[in-house]
Order: structure tokens, then sequence, then C-alpha cells
């Protein structure tokens, strides 16, 4: 009996560690398969040209101006501390790869509705005070496909500007003008001038500045320790830095200026709820959607619709919206709900799991932060170039976008109601907007369609998440069938229209 | 383990009646035991979301009930070995969350009277260990059941009886929390994201301070508990909790047994009356007791 207990005891303190520090997956820098040196001549987004900002003609690298860049970048490796190395190590796993991944975590941070008042009303987030309560923006699913689908087109735009640059006056990484010096991380053949991360970190930082305004000296930081880090690395000299900081802010601007007049500030029109409801009624939805929350919250972004698409115009947008889900009254719609309430009944952990793992609820990055992750770490995983890894996140990233648009168009359009409002509970949080069609189903099967595109070898493997995404709506009970499956279907058409982009661009990809 | 399970089907032979718990200082005499039954039950329908103390109608009143069954034994008279398993079910009165239910995590304690003189003053050593035993949902708070942590804890009491059968019982404990796997890979803590399904969980202290009455048959008193993470993050404005909070709280409440033979019953209060992070819960239990004599270890 001693024994026993004593051997108990070992071995549960055995399993309790006292180390509290988790693993997070490895990311080491990588010299990329291509360099893909035809990059200045792919088809931007919203640039005219990819030249449409001027970048000077850089100093020789025999000139006394280069070399004494050269001296300086070697007074900062040297004077670099261990937390900058850190930074180095930190920051080479790819500018576009880190801003992603920074833009998530902003995301995830602001993603939270707005709490009731005493009056019972829920305030409007006001982006003159992002920091008040209820802090500015909300970013919901439709908030964080569009800055991540801008952020993602700003990256893209600016590194082909900026190879377009690099190719064109072909200055040499600093390490291949002077043997002397040991970077401190791999170098490849790609000309430094204008520095690819400042350009992306430029760029990224004027993006997320926009759509994150509270966020301003966190992202000074950000911006500051990815410039000094490809300096701390000696990878750059510091006229590559000024020269691509530069060009990322100009071509950001230009982008930021376009997402100022895509909609999104009508996008919050709750004025326009009440026709919505009765042109459902009219399509023959017996019961329209109401909030569940109490009080009863206005529902998400009712005219999200309306914002302007990438890769497809608002005709073809009507054109293959889902047609009119089943009724109530119907055989289809019962079987519906049927499954629903076996669910209800006995859920399975393995269907909790999945509802929870793609659950990506308030406090999250949303799906479509979710599928940015995968769409990034599966170029890393490929060893992209730089320029290739924003196009894979342009491509995704506008095809989310488009995806929440034509979504939130069709769940406006019929304003189904949801499960809950026939007695069902949920085990991952109810969203307070029409059910029909699943944003989940939409925005997964639109990004893994065009990542099936990008990763051919692995598109069996993204349409799997996609339908295990979709189901994992039904298994967490906030969806009807129907709306998966008609979301998996629409995703598909939009992730096509991407790709069509993408097969158009001048990539050759 | 297998040899304390069969003992209590075997032996039901009764002569003497003491519970006793993984807090107090009370022990079974050698080759006795004593199986508990306790049903829990506690709610609330305010909660410090951070500070800020707060009603959510889209949750209305959580209730949280719970079935433990426990066995202490006497390995000797100053030794004594407990081990229980609670089947926790919760469920809002308002809202739409799904309630959550299943057997929880098993706990075994060890405790040892190792100082005790003439006049009274007692010390008591405690180890605890406990892990899940059914693959609940962690972080699907505040209906989760659990933590799903595997847990060590150290424990020290000092108790004074008097010879009147007042008594005052003081203790502090320290518990290390595992981290757990949760069905998301990605998760916001204190403003960072984790890329991972791995989350640390903060280590815990507690303290109590009681004082009351035991002469024979009957125990009662009045306590005070403090119960607090180490470290951990707030609740945001307007979110759920998660496993990684910062979760503190101080209750007040009252215990008492009455336990004249073999059986016996016994009931507890208790309310929450500040916290972080935590629910203003008000909670109650009752348990049946059942001691059990000539146990042959």
């Amino acid at each position: 009996m001693y024994k026993s207990i004593a051997l108990f005891l070992g071995l549960s303190v055995l399993f309790i560690s006292c180390d509290k520090s988790v693993d997070e997956p490895v990311t080491d820098a990588y010299v990329p398969a291509s360099l893909d040196l035809n990059a200045g001549s792919w088809k931007t987004y919203v640039l005219t040209s990819p030249n449409e900002f001027t970048v000077s003609e850089p100093k020789t690298a025999s000139s006394a101006e280069y070399q004494a860049e050269i001296v300086a970048l070697k007074t900062m490796m040297t004077s670099a501390t261990i937390e900058n190395q850190r930074a180095v190590k930190y920051w080479g796993a790819g500018a576009t790869y880190r801003w992603n991944e920074i833009a998530r975590e902003l995301a995830a941070n602001y993603n939270q509705p707005p709490a009731s008042n005493a009056e019972g009303k829920y305030p409007v987030p006001d982006a003159t005070k992002p920091l008040s309560d209820p802090r500015f923006p909300f970013a919901n699913p439709p908030y964080v496909s569009r800055a991540l689908a801008y952020l993602s087109v700003a990256q893209y735009d600016a590194l082909v500007s900026a190879w377009s640059y690099k190719t064109k006056y072909n200055r040499k990484a600093p390490s291949k003008n002077d043997a002397t010096l040991s970077p401190l991380l791999p170098v490849s053949d790609l000309p430094s001038y204008p520095s690819e991360d400042a350009v992306v970190a430029a760029a990224s930082y004027t993006i997320l500045a926009a759509m994150f305004p509270g966020e301003i000296p966190f992202l000074d930081a950000k911006l500051a320790e990815a410039k000094n880090a490809r300096m701390w690395a000696g990878m750059n000299v510091q006229s590559d830095i000024s020269a691509g900081e530069a060009l990322g802010k100009a071509v950001a601007a230009k982008v930021m200026s376009k997402a100022k007049t895509d909609g999104m500030g009508a996008a919050n029109n709750q004025a326009l709820t009440a026709g919505m409801i009765e042109n459902a009624k009219k399509l023959g939805v017996k019961t329209p959607w109401a909030s569940q929350e109490t009080p009863a919250r206005p529902p998400m972004l009712p005219n999200f619709g309306a914002v302007a698409t990438w890769n497809f115009d608002k005709v073809t947008m009507i054109n293959i919206r889902p047609t009119v889900p089943y009724l109530e009254d119907t055989k289809e719609f019962q079987n519906d709900i049927a499954e629903l309430n076996e669910i209800n009944k006995n859920q399975t952990r393995e269907q909790a799991r999945i509802a929870n793992y793609w659950a990506d609820g308030p406090g999250s990055y949303t799906p479509p932060g979710h599928w940015h992750r995968t769409a990034a770490n599966s170029a890393f995983d490929a060893k992209f170039s730089e320029v290739r890894i924003a196009r894979t996140l342009a491509l995704v990233g506008t095809a989310l976008m488009d995806a929440g648009i034509a979504c939130w168009d069709t769940k406006y359009y019929y304003y189904t109601p949801r499960p809950q409002q026939f007695g069902l509970k949920t085990s991952v949080g109810l969203p307070n907007f029409p059910s029909y069609t699943s944003g989940h189903s939409t925005f997964s099967s639109a990004a893994a369609t065009v990542l099936g595109y990008i990763f051919p070898q692995k598109s069996s493997e993204f349409e799997a998440k996609a339908k295990e995404a979709s189901n994992s709506r039904v298994y967490g009970l906030i969806h009807y069938r129907v709306d998966c499956e008609m979301g998996l279907v629409h995703g598909k058409k939009i992730g096509d229209y991407a790709i069509a982009r993408g097969k158009a661009d001048n990539s050759g990809l | 383990m297998k040899k304390i399970s069969t003992i209590i089907v075997l032996l039901f032979i009764s002569v003497f009646a003491q519970a006793q718990m993984p807090h107090d200082a009370i022990y079974m005499p050698k080759g006795t035991a004593c199986l508990a039954v306790t049903y829990g039950n506690s709610s609330w329908n305010q909660y410090w979301e951070n500070t800020l103390k707060r009603e959510n109608l889209n949750i209305g009143t959580l209730t949280t009930q719970s079935v433990m069954p426990m066995i202490a034994a006497g390995i000797t008279d100053k030794i004594n070995v407990l081990v229980g398993v609670p089947y926790v079910s919760t469920k809002a009165s308002a809202g739409n969350l799904m309630g959550q239910k299943g057997l929880q995590d098993l706990s075994l304690w060890l405790k040892y009277k190792f100082i005790q003189n003439e006049a009274g003053i007692s010390l008591h050593a405690v180890g605890g260990v406990s892990t899940p035993v059914s693959d609940y949902v962690a972080d699907f708070l505040p209906m989760s059941i659990g933590f799903k942590s595997k847990n060590a804890m150290g424990r020290l009491i000092g108790n004074y009886q008097h010879k009147s059968g007042f008594y005052l019982s003081a203790h502090g404990s320290y518990t290390f929390r595992s981290k757990i796997r949760v069905d998301r890979d990605a998760y916001l803590s204190n403003g960072k994201m984790y890329n991972t399904d791995e989350v640390a969980l903060p280590n815990t202290t507690d303290a109590a301070f009681r004082l009351g009455y035991m002469k024979k048959a009957v125990q009662f008193e009045a306590f005070i508990e403090r119960n607090a993470c180490v470290e951990g993050d707030n609740i945001r404005r307007n979110d759920m909790p998660f496993p990684t909070n910062n979760m503190r709280m101080t209750m007040v409440g009252a215990y008492a047994k009455f336990q004249p033979k073999n059986i016996g019953l016994n009931a507890r209060v208790n309310y929450v009356t500040n916290g972080l992070n935590v629910g203003q819960s008000m909670g109650y239990s009752v348990g049946l007791l059942y001691q059990i004599n000539n146990i042959k270890f």
C-alpha cells in the first residue's frame, strides 16, 4: 500500500513540469527555393504599374558613400545585444510572414463585441477613440478579412515594385560586396536595394496603423525593430532600408486610399435591415433572423455585402449568390433541424473537438485569420521568396475578403433564422447575424480552393480542412447542414475567381 | 489503489465514526475508513470581469452541481489517505450556451500528523495530486467542468484543540498546475497570440482560517478561505474567461457534521465575498458519511 501510494505520487509529480513555457512552431530563416527575379513584372492590384513610385538609383558598391555605409553596418552589428540578435532571429522568418502574424495577433486582440451599456444599447466603436470602451475596431470576421486583404495587397504590390527596382539596379547584398562581413542570416543572390524587409515593414505599418489606430505605439516599435534587425544581422545597409521604407509607405498609402472608398464606411448601416427583412419575407422566410442576445444586439455589418470586391464585379456577385435555402415548412428543413437536435442531445467529443478547433470566435483571429495562417505557413514550408509569399497571401486574402462580402450579401438577402430560434443550444457561442450561408464554409472553401491551386500537392488536404471547418458549424449547432453545403459551393466559385487572377498575373505560376 | 476499492466493498463493520477532509486535523484511526458521498451546488449571477463586477444577461445564473464519492482511510493513526472523484455538471439559466457534464478529476491526498503535543497543538503536512479522468473541454468557460490540469499540492495545517471541544485551525497551500492541451491551436493570453494548443496554467495558492467546536458526534465551524492564482491574465472587456486567467477569491462559510455512529451527515455553505476573474458564487453541499472499521492493509 505505502509503495503504491509513493509510486502514484512520484509518477504524478513527474507529469507536472514546473516549466510554464509553451512550445510554439520553430521558424528558422531560409534561402528561398526560387528568387523569382521576374516578379518585377507581375501584375499589381492597386498600383497602375510596378514603377508608379520612383526609387532613385543607389550609389554603387564602390562608392565612398556605400563604403561608409558598410563601416556603419559593421559597427551596428558588433554593438548588437543578445536581445537585438533575438530580434534578428525572429524577423529572419520573413517580413511578410511576421507582419501577417502580427496582424492576426492584433485582430484577435480587437475581436470583442461591445458590451451593452446601462441603457441596454451597444455603443458603436469610434475610430477617433480607439482605446475607450468599446475599443475600435471590433475586429469581427468581415473586418479581419478586409484588414488582412489590404495588408496582403499592399505587401504584394510594394514587393512587386521593389523587385522591379532590385533587378533594375542590381546592387548586391552587403556581404557579397564585402567578404569580411558575416551576416547572421542566410544570404541569397537577390539584389538588396531596396530592402524587401523594409518595403514590407513600411507597407504593413501603414495599413495596420489605419486598421488598428490604437496600436500605433506598438506598431512604431515593431517597425523600428524590423528595420534595425536587418542591420543588426548585416543583411542591409541604411540606404537599402531607407529606400525600401519610402517605397513601402507610398504604395500602402495608395492602397489605403482605395480602402477608404470601398464602401466599408456604410457597412454598418442598420437602417437597411427593415427592408432586408421585408425582402426575406417575400422570398418565403417565415421566421426572419432575430438577435438571440439580451439585450438584442444589432446584426453585424448588415451592409458589408455592398463593399467593393477584388476578383469579380457586383453583377457576378449577384449571379453566383446561393439560391434560396430550405424554408421552414419543408421536409428538408425538418431534416436539418432533426440532425441538430440529435447533436444537441448527444454531441460526441469528436464533434465538440472539431467545433472548438474551428470556432475562431471572439478573442481569436477569426476564420480569415485562420486561413491566412495556413497560407503563410504553407508558403513558409515551401521556402517561397518574399514576393511569392506575398502573392500567396494576396490571392488568398482577396478571396477571403470577397468571400466575406459575398457571404454577407447572401446572409442579409435571405435573413434566415439561427437554429437557436428553434430552441437549440451551442457549444461554441452564437454569432449575431443571419444563418444562411455559413461564413466559415464560404471563407474556408474560398481559401482552400486558392491554396489548392498554389500548392497542388496539398489540395486534398486543404479541401478536407475546409470540409471540416464547414461541418464544425453543424457540430457546434449554429448552422443547418444546408447553410454549410451551400457555403462550400459558393466559396469554391469565389476562390476560382482569385485563381483566374493568379493565372493571369504574369508570374507564370 | 485497487486494494482500496476492494476494501470499500468488503468491510462494513463499525464502532466508531469520524469523517475527515484534506484540510482538517481529523484522522481516521488505523484500519478504519470513511466513505462520503457529497452533493454540491454552487451558483452565481454576478462575476468579476477583471475587477469589474457585472452580470451577464446571456448567462443569467450559472449553476454547477457535483456528486463526489470520497474515501478517507487510516493507514496509521497519524497517516491517512484520501481519494475522491466528482461528477460535475454545469448549466446557464439564460442564453444559449450548452451545459457541460462529466467525471472531472481524480484526487489523492496523503495527510500526516507530524507534531502533536499535550497542549492540543498539532501540525500536519498534506500532499495531494489530481489528474483528469475524462476528456472534458477545459476552455469553454464558464461552462467547463474543470481546468483539466494535473496538479500537485503541498499543504501545512496548524491546529489547536482545546479540551472544551473548541478548536482553531489554519492552513496554507501551494498547488502546481501542469500545462494543458485544448482543442484550438491558437489562443490569446495577456495580449499575446500563442500559436499552439498548449496552455500554461498559473499555479495557485490557498489559505484558510477556521474556528470550530468538535465533541463526540458533532462538529461545527466557521471559516474564511482565500484561493488565488500566483499570476495570470485578466478577462478582457466583455469576453469569456480563459484557463490562463488570474482567478482569485475570498470565501466565507460554515460547516457542520453529525455522525453519532457509523452513519453521519455533513453540510457546508459558502459565499464568495470578493474576487477577480471568478463568479460570486453561493454554494452549499451535503454529504452522507459511512464509517468502515477493521480494515487490513
